[in-house]
């Protein structure tokens, strides 16, 4: 029986050296040692599900929101006179009560459905269009409240603001992630709108405050 | 994916998944000189724990001043072998090496014709094993490897001396069978 030569034998030394072999355990049990030991914080997934947890409470409230917007606008349609004076939500708390029954003549959206655009441009514009009012909804809404049992009420003012200012660091950060997505935009747009509102109505005299 | 600087602080932080990221990516290299080590695969996963644990525990001290690779891998070595030498298997080096002729002579050609080069090493002397390990696949001098091994630089080469014409003698059939195999084999050599 010949034996191999010193070439041969390196030749497959080569290859051994080269050769990948697939680890002798699975991850979960060094991982569960690891964390025996201490050495993976414990904390690392609460605290990225707890530290993450106002972000996606905020992105629910945003929805929300949104959401009850769109239902809003799709059941009845904002008062012509508020969406005028929107911007000025002390004028808006002061006419609210009187423009119920307004018509909504105001709206200059096109649903979405059936919406066509001639260039880019006037997609933008339309858009631009469209976050404007979406704000000035927003701002109008964060004045007022439907819930009389938190009418005039400080405490309904200042949760609101809290809120919304893990909303605005939430955006802010989606921001970071998008600066240029509509959306993103969108929902910062009417978050700073509704809470600079909302510090208005806290600052306001308790009789001035909405409703 | 290079496991990067940012990935190495958050797995000091003790960060799972950037802790994952990096046995992801070393555990096939670590553990196969693990592996190559051992004669015996549990004991090779035992082993192969103790020393991510060992890589883990130190990875606030690593530096940078070699290759991430590298200095783990010098862990998995001194572990392996320190788990080895616990297990009194190293321990018997001295004796093994003196055996280690009069092994190869009792053993017969043909109980190893079917053997791979992985199983061949096994058929080594844990002390031969160890410094034909470190020296022709690991890369270490003889001088490294007496330091680890507790030998002479000189007990190292003539280790791996008898190492290489056991495995010469113990793969021969790969040159009897078919001088190609050797050769052009894919990877482990196949058996006959």
């Amino acid at each position: 029986m010949s034996h191999l030569s010193e070439e041969q034998l390196d030749h497959i030394i080569a290859q051994e050296r080269s050769r990948e072999q697939p680890p002798l355990n699975e991850w979960r049990t060094i991982a569960a040692r690891a964390r025996e030991e201490g050495l993976i914080r414990e904390t690392q997934a609460s605290r990225w599900w707890t530290s993450n947890r106002p972000w996606l409470q905020s992105a629910a409230a945003v929805l929300l929101m949104i959401g009850g917007i769109a239902i809003g606008r799709a059941t009845i349609a904002l008062p012509s006179a508020v969406q005028s004076t929107a911007s000025n939500p002390t004028a808006a708390v002061a006419t609210v009560g009187t423009t119920s029954t307004a018509s909504s003549n105001q709206s200059t959206v096109s649903p979405s459905g059936n919406a066509t655009f001639a260039s880019v441009d006037a997609a933008s514009a339309a858009l631009k269009e469209a976050v404007s009012q979406y704000q000035r909804a927003s701002e109008f809404l964060a004045v007022s409240n439907g819930s009389p049992a938190m009418r005039d009420s400080v405490a309904m003012y200042s949760a609101r603001a809290a809120a919304l200012d893990k909303i605005e660091n939430a955006t802010v950060s989606a921001l970071q992630t998008a600066p240029h997505d509509p959306v993103i935009n969108q929902y910062y747009l009417a978050t700073m709108g509704a809470r600079v509102a909302t510090q208005q109505q806290l600052v306001q005299p308790v009789g001035l405050r909405g409703f | 994916m290079p496991f990067d600087q940012l990935d190495l602080k958050r797995a000091i932080a003790g960060d799972e998944r950037a802790m994952q990221r990096l046995w992801s990516q070393h555990a096939p290299h670590i553990d196969a000189v693990v592996r190559r080590l051992c004669d015996d695969s549990e004991l090779a996963a035992d082993i192969s724990q103790e020393v991510w644990m060992q890589i883990f525990r130190a990875l606030p001290s690593y530096r940078g001043d070699s290759q991430f690779g590298t200095w783990a891998h010098r862990i998995a070595v001194n572990r392996t072998l320190n788990a080895l030498r616990k297990i009194r298997r190293i321990a018997k080096l001295e004796v093994d090496i003196e055996d280690d002729s009069a092994m190869t002579e009792q053993d017969t050609d043909r109980t190893f014709v079917a053997e791979s080069i992985e199983q061949a090493m096994r058929k080594l002397s844990p002390g031969a094993r160890a410094v034909f390990v470190l020296h022709d696949i690991e890369g270490y001098t003889h001088g490294e490897i007496g330091e680890e091994l507790g030998i002479t630089s000189g007990g190292s080469k003539s280790q791996l001396f008898k190492a290489r014409a056991k495995l010469k003698k113990l793969l021969s059939h790969l040159v009897d069978e078919s001088s190609t195999v050797a050769v052009k084999g894919k990877g482990h050599v196949a058996s006959v």
